[in-house]
């Protein structure tokens, strides 16, 4: 026998997750998004915004860390390339002080292993040119796609083969009027996409303390609407909001399954979902609804798309992009149109005006608040089991069905990370500076000069 | 393999001998590697000490133009780094691992009983987590031994769940009358209780990254492989093959595991599943006759398929003959038959 001493029982500690014998009963529905439930650090072989395109100069390097794996990205020469941001020799961060003593190589600081930037390969060694090792391992690189000032990484598992790489607009939410017939739109313009010719995409992203799950399913989760109710841009432009809004009809959401895009879209404002004016019980009402039309769908790995918002010829992305199974980075993404220099200045000014202070700030710091709220309940486990979910919830576990059938990988659980062991003293020291769990690696600025938290005699 | 050299012999922990003729310009590490001998390895630059070996016989010294992580000590004991050694005579080394490294290999270890559901008249799943200190690697399509408690018998069964659900692992038993295993699991098991397991066996594996389509065809509890290899093609990264599952059973009665099967369905668009019982009313998803007819020559239209034939050897000799005469290469039909062995 391979085990030393008493036949135990292991610990109970990574008994989570699975389906509690207490709810039997929804066993077999829970069982339908085991995978979803699995995936925790989120779904790989996907395209994820990992940048702004602005966030990247020419010849910057940046290091971010998505599903658990930390990326590396550079500009060279205007091409972008990504690459795993964990050296094969032992582990050091490469972005944490680039070093690039050629175009297409990026060497690693500590002990001077370089990469081939477009193939991984390890190209050489600093110190030890002549080492056998060199040319006979590497790094994962990752696809990149940069479009409307947006950059997109193919994050995926190393073994992922090349040739079945899909493109990003498999990972995007459907485009219009290529839509409009299947999804009728009478209220607002057909909706702009990233993938349009002029589309300008401005936004900010985020770090949020919460699974990227909770994050995602609170976006098209049409029963939140209640925590917007005191939102300043509802009150500047005089909208009503309905109490909430339920289904009504069978086929209130439609699951998109073809080729391309996976997801579901939501028929708000029409007869399939009721918007509610009233509780007795509590002696509210709601008089001369006024209320913004818009349109809820999200696609996999977790995008968002509010059509139709804030104003007519905008949309709204999302993405609760996963970092680790604690934090994930919040994007939110506007897009329009903007086929002149002009439009493109008006946008960009209505974008700091009022998008960003009233919209993307005000309105979904809401959010934030909400999915932080829920995070507790769901982080060991047990929330999933112990949900006691109304008829609104057919939006998220129509949603968790889908993911489960259509994601292309469960990301395995972050090892030798940012975030695989939750109290490091590295994330001690970084909160005892004041500095958030974050997205970003952070660089060493001075390596000649010691961080001024580690103290020392004066 | 090279004709000129010295010649070097390697001892494995198990007993077993490979030689090798090794050139003088190559290390005893490249030398041997190219001649596929089973070292373990990594840096190949004297560092990290993994091509460690001890020298019985003969005189090979390491190269004096390199450092390495050996202490002198451990040089003086007849140690030596195979990276940075080259022999100048015939040479013995021996291994302190055995010469399958490479290779997964069986483990006896413990396991608790988690659950134990009957799912059919003569089907039942029986749910284990590896004790504390316990652990066995396995490809799906494996199978390991249970030792039936209160006896000295084992019995073999195949790992229903992928190994990625390790330390948890499912088995499928069939009942029998009056088996041992069967008396067991129908009288006295219990969760909690404790099993000894050795494993994993077999060389019915799951082949890797076969872009082809499958076909499985499992009667009875012979699914039990298939639904580990169905767990593991599901979370490989990469485009996924076509998959027509073909399962039958006896009588309805019999049927099990059809919910699992659609739920696989679900989470792998790319698998198809029939379900036959041999007698019996049809329905919208159960036919009516063996699982082996049930795939016909339209199922064949790609001549790389592979298949993966798991149940009675009667069943698995009809398959094999039906789908060589529909096409199938036999060098892509792989079979495991199970043999009652549950008579007392």
């Amino acid at each position: 026998m391979n085990e030393a001493g008493k036949i135990q029982r292991r610990s109970q500690a990574d008994r989570v997750n699975r389906i509690s014998d207490k709810r039997a009963n929804d066993a077999r529905t829970q069982s339908l998004y085991q995978p979803y439930k699995d995936a925790e650090w989120g779904f790989v072989n996907h395209w994820y915004p990992a940048l702004f395109s602005e966030e990247l100069a020419e010849g910057a390097i940046a290091g971010i860390q998505i599903c658990g794996i930390p990326i590396l990205l550079r500009r060279v020469e205007g091409k972008i390339f990504a690459l795993r941001d964990q050296c094969a020799h032992r582990g050091v961060r490469l972005s944490a002080k680039p070093t690039c003593l050629t175009k297409d190589t990026i060497s690693c600081w500590y002990h001077g292993f370089t990469y081939d930037v477009a193939s991984g390969r390890l190209a050489t060694i600093i110190g030890n040119p002549d080492d056998p090792l060199i040319g006979t391992t590497g790094i994962t690189t990752y696809p990149v796609e940069e479009v409307a000032g947006l950059i997109f990484v193919f994050v995926r598992a190393d073994e992922f083969p090349d040739q079945d790489i899909p493109p990003l607009s498999a990972d995007l939410p459907i485009r219009f009027p290529e839509n409009s017939e299947k999804f009728p739109h009478p209220l607002w313009p057909p909706t702009p996409s990233l993938l349009d010719e002029g589309a300008v995409a401005l936004g900010i992203h985020r770090t949020g303390e919460s699974n990227w799950r909770i994050a995602c399913e609170n976006g098209f989760d049409n029963a939140h609407i209640l925590v917007h109710k005191d939102s300043p841009v509802i009150h500047a432009k005089d909208w009503i909001l309905p109490l909430g809004i339920r289904p009504t009809a069978a086929d209130c959401i439609t699951p998109i399954e073809d080729d391309g895009p996976k997801g579901m879209m939501q028929w708000l404002f029409t007869d399939k979902w009721e918007p509610i004016l009233e509780n007795k019980r509590l002696g509210l009402k709601v008089e001369g609804l006024n209320s913004r039309f818009y349109r809820t769908s999200v696609f996999l790995p977790g995008v968002l798309m509010v059509e139709n918002w804030p104003e007519e010829h905008v949309v709204q992305y999302e993405w609760y992009v996963p970092i680790t199974d604690d934090t994930y980075e919040y994007w939110e993404v506007l897009v329009r149109i903007c086929k002149t220099d002009a439009a493109r200045k008006s946008y960009h000014d209505r974008f700091e005006t009022f998008y960003r202070p009233m919209c993307l700030n005000g309105f979904n710091d809401c959010d934030l608040y909400a999915r932080e709220a829920m995070q507790d309940f769901y982080a060991d486990g047990y929330g999933w089991d112990n949900e006691q979910l109304v008829d609104t919830d057919v939006s998220p576990i129509t949603w968790r069905k889908l993911a489960s059938r259509y994601n292309r990988g469960i990301a395995k659980p972050g090892r030798g990370v940012d975030g695989s062991v939750k109290a490091s003293s590295i994330r001690i020291r970084r909160l005892a500076e004041g500095k958030k769990l974050g997205y970003f690696v952070e660089k060493i600025d001075d390596i000649n000069t010691a961080r001024p938290s580690s103290g020392g005699k004066k | 393999m090279s004709d000129s050299g010295l010649r070097a012999t390697f001892v494995f922990a198990d007993s077993i001998a490979r030689e090798a003729l090794l050139p003088p310009d190559l290390s005893v590490l490249d030398g041997a590697i190219a001649q596929n001998v089973p070292i373990l390895y990594q840096c190949k630059s004297g560092s990290c000490g993994t091509c460690v070996a001890q020298l019985i016989d003969g005189d090979a010294p390491m190269r004096e133009d390199r450092a390495t992580s050996l202490l002198p000590s451990e040089k003086a004991q007849g140690r030596r780094l195979l990276c940075s050694t080259h022999i100048q005579s015939s040479c013995t080394f021996a291994l302190d691992y055995a010469s399958d490294i490479g290779t997964v290999q069986a483990q006896k270890v413990h396991a608790f009983i988690d659950k134990i559901e009957f799912l059919a008249t003569d089907v039942v799943r029986l749910e284990v987590e590896l004790a504390e200190g316990c652990w066995l690697d396995f490809k799906p399509g494996q199978f390991i031994q249970v030792t039936v408690p209160g006896t000295d018998k084992v019995r073999r069964y195949s790992m229903a769940s992928p190994p990625g659900d390790l330390p948890r692992i499912e088995l499928l038993i069939r009942l029998l009358p009056n088996g041992l295993m069967s008396t067991y699991v129908s009288e006295r098991a219990a969760v909690d209780d404790v099993l000894e397991i050795e494993g994993p066996f077999g060389s019915f594996l799951l082949r890797e990254k076969v872009r082809a389509p499958h076909i499985m065809i499992a009667g009875g509890t012979g699914l039990a492989p298939m639904m580990s290899m169905l767990d593991v093609l599901r979370t490989t990264p990469g485009s996924k093959p076509q998959v027509l599952l073909s399962f039958g059973c006896a009588t309805r009665e019999g049927l099990f595991f059809h919910d699992e099967i659609e739920r696989r369905q679900f989470w792998l668009p790319s698998l198809q599943a029939r379900i036959s019982i041999d007698r019996g009313e049809p329905s919208a998803t159960v036919r009516i006759g063996n699982p082996v007819q049930a795939i016909t020559a339209d199922d064949v239209g790609n001549p790389d398929t592979v298949a993966y034939l798991c149940g009675p050897p009667a069943m698995i000799a009809a398959a094999h003959d039906h789908l060589c005469r529909l096409g199938v290469a036999p060098k892509n039909i792989f079979t495991e038959q199970f043999v009652a062995s549950e008579a007392m």
